[in-house]
């Protein structure tokens, strides 16, 4: 495992149309952003790099998010962040359910999401630099 | 044959007999002391003739009692519900087999208990789990011996099977020759139906989810571009607002089901009511279409309640009045104070509710419009799921209306304790 970069985004999220646009919101943002299509992927890729906060779908198939929750918990010992992104009814008793960090509801502000990505990572260097 | 030609029979019958053997006696022309004997022999057979008669008349008396009962009783144990009968002392005196059979009892006997422990023996509960405060219950109003139609709760057989039940049950009416009777009650397994109902409403609240990812495409895909100033900024501004306006009736979905279910936790918090009806006004007037909300002047109220909710209420409320008043007309809400309770009103001055559809208002997926030819959509579920949220918070939801001048819907909450 490579030492964890300060800026990095991983987004967990099956429908492709969502994850394009929030990774090119981050990226427009400034962000490094890595994409997963469910849990089992976004496992390999923070065997990869663990990124600084992550962003997760609940319903996913192959692993979803609660049992990426549970090995990504039971995995690794330092752990960024996470951020549940949810159309639940009750994002907050989603989040609690997991012990996330913080959570999106669905259909979310596009602000919203950059606004909870920098309250983890800080505002990012484009966008302190632009 | 009627008691009167029986007794008329018997009269002739012993008229017959007297004369008979009084005549017989004295052809005989016994001597006066054999005579005495003569008649008190024919008394005798007179008493044994009558006392084996009344015997004969009794018994079958009796057995035609015990045909009857035994009828009834067969009529009783073939019924596919269970039937339940409770004394003026609230003790379950007779039950039916049905009974038996769906509180998997070992036999009659064992339900015959006081309700009270009855009750508790099955751990009779509210529908959606809660437990049963059976001051309130309506256990206390079969007790009463109140009619109570299609009560729904929750219990756990002798044998620890869950099981959905739905308790029906009325008065026994006073009747000279029966003991006193207070109440008939009549319980059904509805386990399937229940079982059915959730299937639905886990349909309902998937389909609403799913719903909710290609809104949130749609929505960020709009903001995007207008954030890039592609597009016609109007026709952008459109989509973002029918697109929260849908996202709202998904919304609507889910909190039916999950009401249903089982119920959703309510958050608690204190706040200023009036604020909060300030707040949903300004999100619902763009939608108004010209339509004025005034909201009355009121001093600072703070209720303690789950402010989300209670804003979902607030918007049912003012969205009916404004769909509901199709030619104009200003909406007017007002938040005042009753003892303990604050109050919001909203009124219009559009359709009001026909009379003959008042009593549905409140029911899930009814809509008082619909069919007519002055349908405006919706629903149907707004008021379903204000009603359920209001009550939980303790208050109470009602309204006004006169057909043709408006309706004023109103709900109370307690007030936080310290203002109350």
């Amino acid at each position: 495992m490579s030492a964890a970069r300060h800026g990095d985004v991983l987004i967990v999220e099956d429908d492709p149309d969502l994850l394009s646009l929030v990774a090119m919101i981050l990226r427009d943002a400034g962000y490094d952003v890595a994409a997963a299509e469910d849990g089992l992927q976004a496992l390999a890729r923070i065997e990869e790099r663990m990124p600084g906060v992550i962003l997760l779908d609940m319903r996913m198939p192959v692993m979803n998010g609660w049992e990426f929750a549970r090995e990504y918990r039971a995995r690794f010992a330092r752990a960024a962040p996470i951020v549940v992104v949810t159309a639940a009814e009750d994002a907050r008793a989603r989040a609690q359910e997991i012990g996330a960090d913080a959570w999106l509801e669905k259909p979310f502000d596009l602000d919203d999401v950059v606004r909870t990505v920098a309250r983890f990572l800080g505002p990012s260097e484009a966008a302190t630099t632009t | 044959m009627t008691p009167l030609r029986i007794v008329l029979g018997y009269v002739a019958v012993a008229m017959v007999w007297i004369l008979v053997t009084d005549r017989l006696v004295e052809l005989l022309a016994l001597s006066p002391s054999s005579r005495g004997t003569a008649h008190a022999i024919k008394a005798a057979i007179y008493v044994v003739g009558t006392a084996a008669l009344l015997y004969l008349l009794v018994r079958s008396q009796h057995v035609e009692q015990r045909v009857r009962d035994e009828a009834l009783r067969t009529v009783l144990d073939s019924m596919p519900d269970a039937v339940l009968v409770v004394d003026r002392d609230s003790r379950v005196v007779d039950v039916n087999r049905a009974a038996v059979e769906l509180l998997g009892a070992r036999d009659r006997e064992e339900l015959l208990l006081p309700i009270r422990e009855l009750v508790q023996r099955i751990h009779l509960r509210h529908a959606d789990g809660r437990r049963l405060d059976l001051g309130r219950a309506a256990v206390r109003r079969v007790v009463a011996g109140q009619r109570v139609t299609g009560y729904e709760a929750l219990i756990r057989r002798f044998d620890a099977r869950e099981l959905f039940i739905s308790i029906s049950s009325s008065p026994v009416r006073p009747h000279p020759t029966l003991p006193t009777r207070l109440a008939v009650a009549v319980v059904r397994d509805i386990s399937e139906v229940r079982l059915f109902e959730e299937m639905r409403e886990d349909f309902l609240a998937t389909a609403a989810h799913e719903f909710k990812t290609p809104l949130a495409v749609v929505k960020a895909y709009a903001q995007l571009m207008h954030k890039r100033g592609q597009g016609d900024a109007t026709a952008l501004e459109v989509i973002a607002r029918q697109i929260d306006r849908m996202t709202r009736m998904v919304q609507q979905l889910l909190d039916v089901s999950r009401f249903r279910v089982g119920g959703a936790e309510l958050s608690r918090e204190r706040f200023d009511l009036p604020g909060l009806v300030a707040e949903v006004a300004g999100v619902v007037r763009p939608d108004a279409d010209g339509r004025r909300i005034f909201i009355a002047p009121a001093p600072p109220t703070a209720v303690l309640a789950d402010r989300e909710r209670i804003g979902q209420v607030v918007a049912s409320l003012l969205e009916n009045a404004v769909r509901f008043s199709p030619r104009g007309g200003d909406v007017e809400a007002e938040i005042t104070r009753r003892d303990t309770e604050a109050v919001v009103s909203v009124r219009d001055h559009g359709l009001g509710i026909p009379h003959e559809r008042q009593a549905r208002v409140f029911e899930r997926f009814y809509r008082a419009h619909a069919g007519t030819d002055q349908d405006y959509g919706g629903l149907g579920i707004g008021l379903d799921v204000s009603r359920e949220i209001v009550a939980r918070h303790g208050g109470r939801i009602w309204f006004e209306s006169a057909p043709g001048e408006g309706s004023t819907f109103s709900f109370s909450l307690p007030l936080a304790p310290e203002e109350a």
